[in-house]
């Protein structure tokens, strides 16, 4: 069913408006039903999360019988943004994930941001999938706060996928939609995969399959578990490597993404255009698992080229 | 005057960011003081007071060079790129140079443009930096002092401006240059004024004024000056906000600055297509616009105008 959850009036004729579709038990007796949002679109430019979207709606659709909860789907939380390719909140130009918990007296992006927790409170569990940024791509993985890690790992591990990266704890990130969800006891993941502006059909299908595994495991779907990958998780032990460009050029990787590397393997070429010249080769610094790859060619000196996660512990 | 390249970023197609600096007085000669412009490419009247200055202290310091006590170092602004191209933020990836401090030199590239900055900077007595409001307003020129407890607030008189709106820091503070300069142990102050994207002479006028008097004050410079305001210190608890209730056209009755009395119709918003007259916004309150929503066009709830309250002591 198609609800809509928040709606404000625009300067010039149009409204804004959010909008879920809630599936529930044919059967309505709610008591004691568990409910989880699907939550995506909060960055404008990330698409990816919209076929992860269509197709838990589609398999929802065609399997009324299996569904044992609340399932709400809300594909898109910055909706002027996901419709004009415009990453942050337009006009205002600030990022929508930096605004939360909002508040219904404040300026628009926090008005929607307010009404984002309003309508996912009470949920059991959230999944805010993002879709890196224009520049970088990222193997399919879930960021995790130090500070929830054991609460969140196991049930990350449900959706089985590539990647578990728990990082340590920024203060700026208090104010994203899965910080505040956390607080008010909505287990919250925050899947990261792809690339901004495209959609990896591969990565959508398999995250799709694991969110079903992971509803079917707590109980809010009714389905055979399909078998997934393996998952590698970034603990205390194991470090995170990042690779910075030493230098202004363009970046020609030699490596496709998902891939385990070896110490001193190549993983591309900052190259001058102009001069027909390397100008720097760069190597990994460890074995490990390749899982963030820069995908806009263009680069400043720092820009971010590789993330390598070093001892890969499978699991 | 000594015109140095405080540090240089490379970039593909384009010319090398170039990040300059003006030292006046003699180099590490105490007291210091380092003044920043514009971190946002669209601070057009922080741009124009910081290059003033350049131009004003270089004449003075061609007349007699024992008028300069102390060293100043002027940094115009530390993003040529992005005024280049009308943008407010870093070109490439949009991000806001002034939530990168005190940065990272391994970092991505404006973590590293923040942390070579700070290098430069965060040894003076001093540190003042121009800013443009970073919100949708246009404000009158005030001094903004972060309060971490000391009495910097009270020494902000020295700027001699009608107001220093003193704060606590909160946790987008903490990755801010004005704050990491007083982590730092600089006495550190932002000169705040105008609209985005636009030159208010006048205004500047007063920011350059404030600059030149506070200078004086703390005898890094020897020049005449006039006296000007004690300034009142202001906190979040002196202002009064005052939303739009409704989204159209803003018609906007008064300016910035102005002094207004309780009931004053103070903006009118029209629907946008019909024309009807959707509210009339009323000053709640006597006092002093002192920030105003900078765009015709409004959203519901978007602060109109912020006013400073006039109260009486008892
Ligand atoms: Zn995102």
């Amino acid at each position: 069913m198609i609800e809509e959850v928040f709606r404000v009036n625009l300067p010039v004729e149009e409204q804004l408006t959010l909008k879920r579709n809630r599936f529930s038990p044919i059967d309505r007796d709610a008591a004691g039903q568990k409910r989880i949002s699907i939550v995506t679109g909060i960055h404008g430019d990330e698409i990816e999360g919209q076929y992860v979207c269509f197709l838990l709606a589609k398999w929802l659709n065609e399997n009324p019988d299996k569904i044992h909860g609340i399932i709400d789907i809300y594909p898109a939380m910055n909706p002027m943004g996901v419709d004009s390719i415009t990453r942050g909140f337009p006009f205002y130009d600030v990022d929508l994930n930096r605004v939360f918990p909002g508040s219904t007296t404040d300026f628009l992006p926090a008005q929607v941001a307010n009404g984002i927790v309003q309508a996912v409170k009470g949920s059991d569990y959230a999944i805010d999938i993002h879709a890196s940024n224009i520049f970088l791509k990222e193997l399919p993985q879930v960021r995790i706060s130090r500070s929830n890690a054991d609460e969140l790992v196991p049930l990350a591990k449900k959706i089985g996928i590539d990647f578990i990266w728990v990082h340590d704890a920024v203060t700026v990130l208090e104010s994203t939609f899965s910080h505040t969800m956390n607080t008010l006891g909505t287990k919250t993941l925050v899947v990261e995969m792809g690339v901004g502006m495209r959609i990896t059909k591969a990565y959508g299908q398999n995250l799709s399959e694991g969110i079903l595994n992971m509803m079917s495991q707590v109980g809010i779907i009714n389905r055979p578990l399909t078998p997934q990958g393996k998952t590698s998780i970034s603990t205390l032990n194991s470090q995170v490597h990042f690779i910075n460009s030493p230098s202004a050029g363009v970046f020609i990787p030699s490596l496709e993404h998902n891939v385990i590397v070896s110490k001193g393997e190549k993983l591309g070429e900052i190259i001058n255009p102009l001069l027909g010249e390397v100008k720097d080769v760069l190597l990994s610094p460890c074995d490990g698992l390749l899982f963030t790859i820069r995908e806009y060619p263009v680069v400043y000196e720092g820009s971010l080229i590789a993330r390598i996660l070093e001892d890969r512990k499978e699991i | 005057m000594k015109e140095e390249i405080l540090f240089e970023i490379a970039s593909l197609s384009r010319e090398p960011l170039r990040v300059k600096g003006f030292r006046f007085g003699q180099k590490d000669s105490t007291p210091s003081c380092v003044i920043v412009g514009p971190i946002a490419g669209n601070g057009i009247n922080q741009l124009w007071i910081a290059s003033r200055l350049v131009n004003f202290l270089r004449q003075k310091e061609l007349e007699n060079p024992s008028l300069f006590k102390g060293e100043i170092l002027i940094i115009p602004t530390v993003n040529p790129y992005s005024f280049n191209m009308s943008k407010a933020f870093w070109p490439m990836d949009n991000t806001d140079i002034d939530v990168m401090f005190p940065g990272y030199e391994q970092g991505e590239t404006t973590q590293r443009i923040a942390a070579r900055l700070f290098e430069k900077t965060n040894n003076f007595d001093y540190a003042l930096l121009l800013e443009a409001r970073k919100d949708h307003s246009e404000c009158i020129p005030y001094v903004k002092v972060l309060d971490t407890g000391d009495d910097s607030a009270e020494e902000a008189r020295d700027f001699g401006l009608d107001f220093i709106h003193s704060r606590k820091p909160t946790t987008h503070d903490t990755v801010s240059l004005s704050y990491n300069w007083k982590i730092w142990n600089a006495k550190s102050f932002t000169l705040v004024s105008g609209k985005k994207g636009s030159l208010d002479k006048g205004d500047s006028r007063k920011v350059f004024d404030a600059i030149i008097r506070f200078l004086c004050k703390k005898e890094i410079i020897n020049l005449p000056i006039f006296e000007c305001s004690k300034g009142n210190i202001i906190t979040n608890e002196n202002i009064e906000v005052i939303k739009s209730g409704t989204a159209g056209l803003f018609d906007s009755l008064v300016p910035v600055g102005e002094h207004v009395i309780h009931g004053q119709p103070i903006a009118r918003v029209y629907h946008s297509l019909d024309g009807s007259l959707l509210q009339t916004i009323i000053a709640p309150c006597d006092g002093i616009i002192s920030c105003r929503y900078d765009y015709p066009l409004i959203f519901q709830n978007a602060i109109a105008f912020r006013i400073i309250r006039l109260e009486s002591k008892i």
